[in-house]
């Protein structure tokens, strides 16, 4: 197929011209997240003709991934995100080399993959993987360009542009909580409307025209259609060098023990372990055993006398990501036996129902 | 009078998406004090906007009529 026709509709557009199409070409994009922000950034820059483009992402599509994650089709629950979605961009445009990589990202992988692309996308659901791309990108010093969701609202910045303001600069706080979809639910069209303005965000800087979202974030409600920037400075204060890296991410990974659905239902009955729900009185469903007990999340530190620090202790929030957080807070506090129960109260809830029905 | 915003989980803690505080010539401590108070955001964090502009030391900042308070906490669904 000629280039040229396939592009013609944006070669036309002065902005781009044939220049500018080869830039395109030329330039690669590691996305971080195969799910709902990847899932709309991913097409729209394939199509464009970007040369190169990675997704990370270890995760399975799941059915109800299907509402918001739209390239994925109901046919493929249970397959590889990355791979359904290389497959889908090969039908789209088999211009476009995509590295389907299977990971999940850690302080062990993350420079090296980051090294190989100019521009990363951060499409991925929860706040600490936020601050570990932060820093990879400060180190390999690559554009990290963000979105994220609450609910209805949804936010934009570019981080580390040519040196400029950087995710810890607008949040210092890495010990800040903030639900995921999973949590608090989401609707496809959220996730499309972000994830298609981070992909303009890449386009503009391959492109190097208009004005990237550098030192501004950018907030938007899909309710009322307001959206507002806000201007944010960069902050001298924080170093981030190689060493650094090695010793904040390479510990933190192994320590947090998790331990599966299934196998933690045998403990129901065990009275010398308790299971600690963190999250918070109003979230469903509602799992309450004879040995466990609430507290959430946000009150763990102060609450943590109402514990023993030497019984075994399972955490479980929704889907497992505060859970971890839990035990982090708990291994701090010298505790000695406590574990965060992967797929939390969701994952529960699906085995107890099917024993109710067995 | 002095507005302020409020977005994303904080929005959830006040119900409300911005409300107007009748008090002029009073520091942005003060008036952060009196919102924990009123509402109890405890660990919820968030970064603080003067008139579109995040301020990065909140503790010595004196807020004018008419300026636009907005609290921002990250958000993290994808």
């Amino acid at each position: 197929m000629n280039a040229s026709s396939r592009y013609n509709r944006q070669i036309i557009l002065p902005e781009i011209g044939e220049t500018g199409q080869y830039k395109l070409l030329k330039s690669k994009v590691l996305i971080i997240g195969a799910g709902g922000l990847g899932a709309a950034i991913l097409p729209y820059l394939a199509a464009a003709g970007v040369g190169e483009i990675g997704i990370v992402d270890d995760d399975v599509i799941e059915v109800s991934n299907l509402q918001r994650q739209v390239i994925y089709k109901s046919s493929s629950v249970g397959k590889y995100k990355v791979e359904e979605a290389k497959a889908m961009i090969s039908e789209l445009n088999p211009d476009v080399k995509v590295n389907a990589i299977a990971e999940k990202l850690s302080g062990n992988n993350a420079i090296a993959l980051f090294e190989k692309y100019d521009i990363i996308v951060d499409a991925t659901d929860n706040l600490q993987i936020k601050y570990l791309i932060n820093d990879a990108c400060l180190i390999t010093n690559k554009p990290m360009v963000y979105g994220s969701i609450f609910r209805f609202q949804g936010q934009v910045s570019v981080f580390n542009y040519e040196n400029g303001p950087t995710y810890r600069c607008l949040y210092p706080d890495e010990n800040s909580f903030s639900a995921n979809c999973t949590d608090a639910g989401v609707i496809g069209i959220s996730v499309g409307i972000i994830g298609m303005l981070q992909a303009n965000e890449v386009i503009k800087m391959i492109l190097e025209t208009g004005e990237v979202l550098s030192g501004k974030i950018l907030v938007y409600n899909i309710l009322n259609n307001e959206q507002q920037k806000y201007d944010f400075e960069k902050n001298n204060s924080f170093v981030m060098d190689r060493n650094t890296f090695e010793e904040k991410y390479s510990q933190k990974e192994n320590l947090v023990e998790d331990i599966s659905a299934e196998a933690v239902l045998d403990q129901i009955d065990n009275q010398e372990a308790l299971f600690l729900d963190v999250r918070n009185e109003d979230e469903l469903p509602k799992i309450t055993f004879k040995n466990s007990i609430q507290i959430p999340l946000m009150n763990l530190e102060n609450e943590i006398e109402k514990l023993d620090s030497k019984q075994a202790i399972y955490v479980f929030c929704q889907s497992g990501i505060r859970s971890k957080m839990a035990v982090e807070l708990l291994l701090r506090n010298q505790f000695q036996n406590v574990k965060s129960i992967s797929g939390g109260a969701l994952a529960m809830k699906e085995l107890l129902t099917k024993e109710i029905k067995i | 009078m002095i507005e302020v915003k409020y977005f994303g989980a904080v929005a959830e803690k006040t119900q409300c998406t911005f409300e107007n505080v009748v008090s002029s010539n009073i520091s942005l401590k003060d008036l952060l004090q009196d919102l924990e108070e009123k509402y109890r955001f405890e660990s919820l964090t968030f970064s603080v906007a003067v008139n579109q502009k995040i301020v990065s030391k909140t503790t010595d900042y004196n807020l004018k009529t008419s300026d636009i308070v907005a609290l921002l906490p990250p958000f993290a669904g994808g």
